[in-house]
């Protein structure tokens, strides 16, 4: 076997490799969808039918409400700048979720609304954030 | 006093280190040996000051000295003694530190090591592994320092302390394990480097490079592993790899250290393929710098990633030097990296290793491809594309499967050439079991790609017990030993291929594990005190729900038995709701906490998270995950480990 067949033969495995990685990237499909726009409040327009997205901002600080009938059902405002949406989203909520949290959701853009089936809250902010003073707070409240 | 003794250190080490280059580059031109004594002894020095600075500041936070911005950020009064240690690696700028920590030991095993060997190489090996420390120092002196003070107008009375997360056993030990991993291939990294700039690209340093590449290995694998069973255990999403960047920025070197390993074999046997290897090494701790960048620079959002941080610029300048000198090395050294001979014949063990090698390459490229695509997208389309955990898989399950099925292949073929009759001799066995499994697969109504994945395992598992029992029938035909003699001396005298086979077997058991995904349920409830809810063959009952008081946080605990259909009790879990820092007068500071509970059989885990609750109605919100499969992931594990020490232990002098 010369250095010739050795050549083309690891050149066309790559080739293959290569098409395979091209072909998964830029195929669609629609149960299973591995790439996802992420996009910005407003670019929501653009959103195709049926077309999965990503996005991202900060829970409007008092709009949480936990359904009373099932907790795992709830709705906020998700803000990002100027723009606000409204979210719903079923399931078991991140430790981290709450006012001010900065989220990620993944889901459809319905009427107007975000149904989101997937939620994720970025960076612990107490353990990056700011020093607290305790010599400022009443003990007495401890 | 002692924070300012850290910074000193730091400052002194870096100066050290420029003189240290200097006096091995005078060494070089004038080859005066006292210039290679002293370059030798300031390599010393830097490697000791480095770990003395990290050693103040291990003591810092071990006082809870909280002037230190980095000790208030990362620790409090209330943090457990073993976390403050853990504390050392929590924090971007101590992290950095523990990285030139753990490179300063490697060096000092370097130097004294090889004290009296490699005089051609050692110089340079020498001035690599320095010029790696330079640039880690200077990102700890000037870019992240650890010894800042508090930027606080106020007396800290107590630190933020460490993120509950962070606090558990496996959480301590994934780090510094990976660190060990990551940081072991600048080793091989020199040594390769020293080659090409000396031309000694002969085999003298292979058996150094070869081992020093499967000790970062060992400690890389076992960082990821351990990784995810940390995730599995406490991230309560029921899952162990999720694709993130910074998962697949351990991957990546992880996969082409692997095929460095495999193809550094023919090289030592046979000599061939000298560039593919030195490319592969080069690639690999390229890639290891590309990783520590990718968790440290904020490119990449993920669970990992530390704050965002103005180290990217540096690290980008660091890998682009790297890259330049590489590639300039490379191809200014192709003439003396020619191979010795050529592979012969497609059926043989040497086009085995070299097809082994294009998947681990393409696997890589998949990963790297998929990682770094969200930022290409924006940059070419103005799109920002994120990719998730169903690209990667459904690009690589494909290819991983190749890998397993040539995983079996290859021992099983000879070197040079594999015969006809050979053939048959070698494989059928392993064929038959495959498609004994295959046809049982079929019986159980199997259609997923279990279909073809288990018959994969069970072709692999064959071929590699048979690869053993032809050692041992032998052993017991030629030297009239017992089986289990047979079995001890024929891995004991060839360690490093047998302990290779077990850690394929390890790999095998783990592809099980992965295999079993394929038919995990899950589903989200909620339920009464004292109902119970049927799910996957299984009835869970709500029998308590009790809250519990401990140090820093307050936990509901939620008793949950499972009965199976017989109505046999299988087990009691106890999934746990914390509420950390419970008291804290800033409900801002008060941080909510799933423990969940498992129970674990070799064939499935039944995953319980309380993911919410309401008191007054005595209602528990569960998550209940039935996960099949899953311990072979962590069994392979361990024989991934076990067979790899294996290969690395010192072979017996006979």
């Amino acid at each position: 076997m010369n250095k010739k067949k050795v050549t083309i033969a690891v050149s066309t495995l790559t080739l293959l490799a290569v098409v395979w990685i091209g072909f998964v990237t830029f195929s669609p499909n629609q149960e299973n969808p591995g790439m996802v726009r992420f996009l910005s409040l407003s670019e929501i327009q653009t959103v195709k039918e049926n077309e999965r997205i990503r996005l991202g901002g900060l829970v409007y600080p008092g709009s949480i409400l936990i359904s009373e009938k099932n907790q795992l059902e709830c709705n906020f405002q998700l803000k990002q700048g100027e723009h606000s949406i409204p979210v719903l989203f079923t399931g078991t909520r991140p430790d981290l979720f709450k006012d001010d949290a900065e989220v990620i959701v993944e889901g459809n853009y319905i009427d107007g609304a975000f149904v989101a089936d997937q939620l994720q809250t970025k960076c612990a902010s107490r353990f990056e954030g700011e020093l607290r003073n305790e010599a400022s707070y009443n003990t007495e409240s401890i | 006093m002692t924070p300012v003794l850290g910074s000193i250190s730091l400052s002194l080490a870096l100066g050290v280190a420029f003189i240290s280059i200097l006096l091995f580059s005078l060494f070089l031109k004038k080859s005066d040996y006292r210039f290679f004594i002293a370059g030798w002894r300031a390599t010393v020095v830097v490697s000791a000051l480095t770990i003395l600075a990290t050693l103040i500041l291990l003591y810092e936070l071990l006082l809870s000295n909280f002037d230190i911005s980095y000790v208030a950020h990362y620790t409090s009064l209330e943090t457990p003694t073993f976390y403050k240690i853990t504390a050392l690696w929590a924090g971007q700028s101590g992290s950095l530190l523990f990285w030139l920590f753990i490179l300063s030991v490697y060096t000092l095993i370097v130097l004294y090591q090889y004290r009296n060997s490699y005089s051609k190489l050692m110089p340079w090996i020498i001035i690599v592994l320095v010029f790696v420390q330079i640039f880690f120092l200077i990102l700890v002196n000037i870019v992240e320092n650890p010894f800042m003070p508090t930027d606080a107008d106020f007396v800290v009375i107590n630190g933020n302390g460490l993120n509950p997360l962070l606090q558990n056993l496996t959480m301590a030990i994934h780090p510094p394990t990976l660190y060990l991993g990551y940081v072991g291939f600048t080793i091989p990294f020199a040594f390769a480097i020293a080659a090409l700039v000396t031309k000694e690209t002969g085999s003298v340093w292979i058996r150094s490079i070869r081992r020093w590449t499967l000790i970062a290995w060992l400690f890389q694998s076992g960082g990821i592993i351990l990784g995810g069973w940390w995730a599995y255990q406490e991230l309560g999403w029921g899952g162990y790899w999720a694709w993130d960047p910074v998962e697949n920025a351990s991957f990546m070197p992880w996969l082409t250290g692997t095929a460095f390993l495999h193809s550094i074999i023919i090289q030592e046997k046979k000599g061939l393929l000298k560039t593919w290897n030195m490319v592969l090494i080069l690639v690999t701790f390229t890639l290891c710098i590309f990783g520590t960048f990718l968790t440290r620079s904020g490119v990449m959002s993920s669970v990992h990633a530390f704050a965002v941080s103005n180290l990217g610029p540096i690290f980008i300048v660091f890998i682009v030097i790297i890259l330049v000198i590489c590639i300039y090395l490379i191809i200014s050294r192709l003439p003396y990296l020619k191979s010795e001979k050529r592979i012969e014949s497609f059926t043989s063990r040497e086009s085995g290793f070299l097809l082994n090698n294009v998947i681990f390459i393409t696997i890589c490229f998949a990963v790297f491809w998929g990682t770094i695509f969200p930022v290409l997208s924006e940059a070419v389309s103005g799109d920002k594309i994120t990719v998730g955990a169903p690209f990667f898989n459904r690009v690589n399950i494909p290819i991983g499967l190749m890998l397993l099925f040539f995983t079996g292949v290859g021992p099983l073929l000879a070197w040079r050439r594999t015969s006809k009759d050979a053939f048959i001799r070698n494989f059928s066995i392993p064929i038959i079991s495959g498609i004994a499994i295959f046809i049982v697969c079929l019986i159980f109504g199997i259609r997923n790609t279990t279909l073809i994945s288990f018959p994969l395992t069970a072709f692999v598992f064959t071929a590699i017990l048979i690869e053993f029992q032809r050692g041992i029938n032998s052993r017991v035909t030629r030297f009239d030993e017992s089986f289990l003699k047979a079995l001890q001396t024929l891995i004991a005298r060839n360690r490093s291929r047998y302990g290779g086979y077990i850690a394929h077997l390890g790999i095998v058991f783990m592809f099980i594990g992965f295999s079993g995904q394929a038919f995990d349920t899950e589903l989200e409830f909620a339920l009464k005190k004292g109902d119970s809810k049927i799910f996957d063959g299984y009835s869970f009952e709500l029998v308590s729900i009790d809250p519990v008081e401990r140090p820093n946080h307050i936990a509901w605990i939620a008793g949950i038995n499972v009965w199976n259909l017989e109505k046999h009790l299988v087990t009691t879990l106890y999934p746990e709701k914390r509420v950390y820092f419970h008291l804290d007068p800033n409900p801002e500071k008060r941080q909510p906490h799933s423990e969940l509970d498992i129970h674990t059989t070799i064939y499935k885990d039944i995953y319980s998270i309380f993911s919410g609750v309401d008191i007054e109605k005595q209602i528990a919100y569960l998550k209940i995950m039935i996960n099949r499969l899953v311990y072979w992931v962590w069994f392979g594990g361990y024989v991934l480990i076990i067979g790899t020490m294996i290969s690395l232990w010192p072979a017996k002098e006979y």
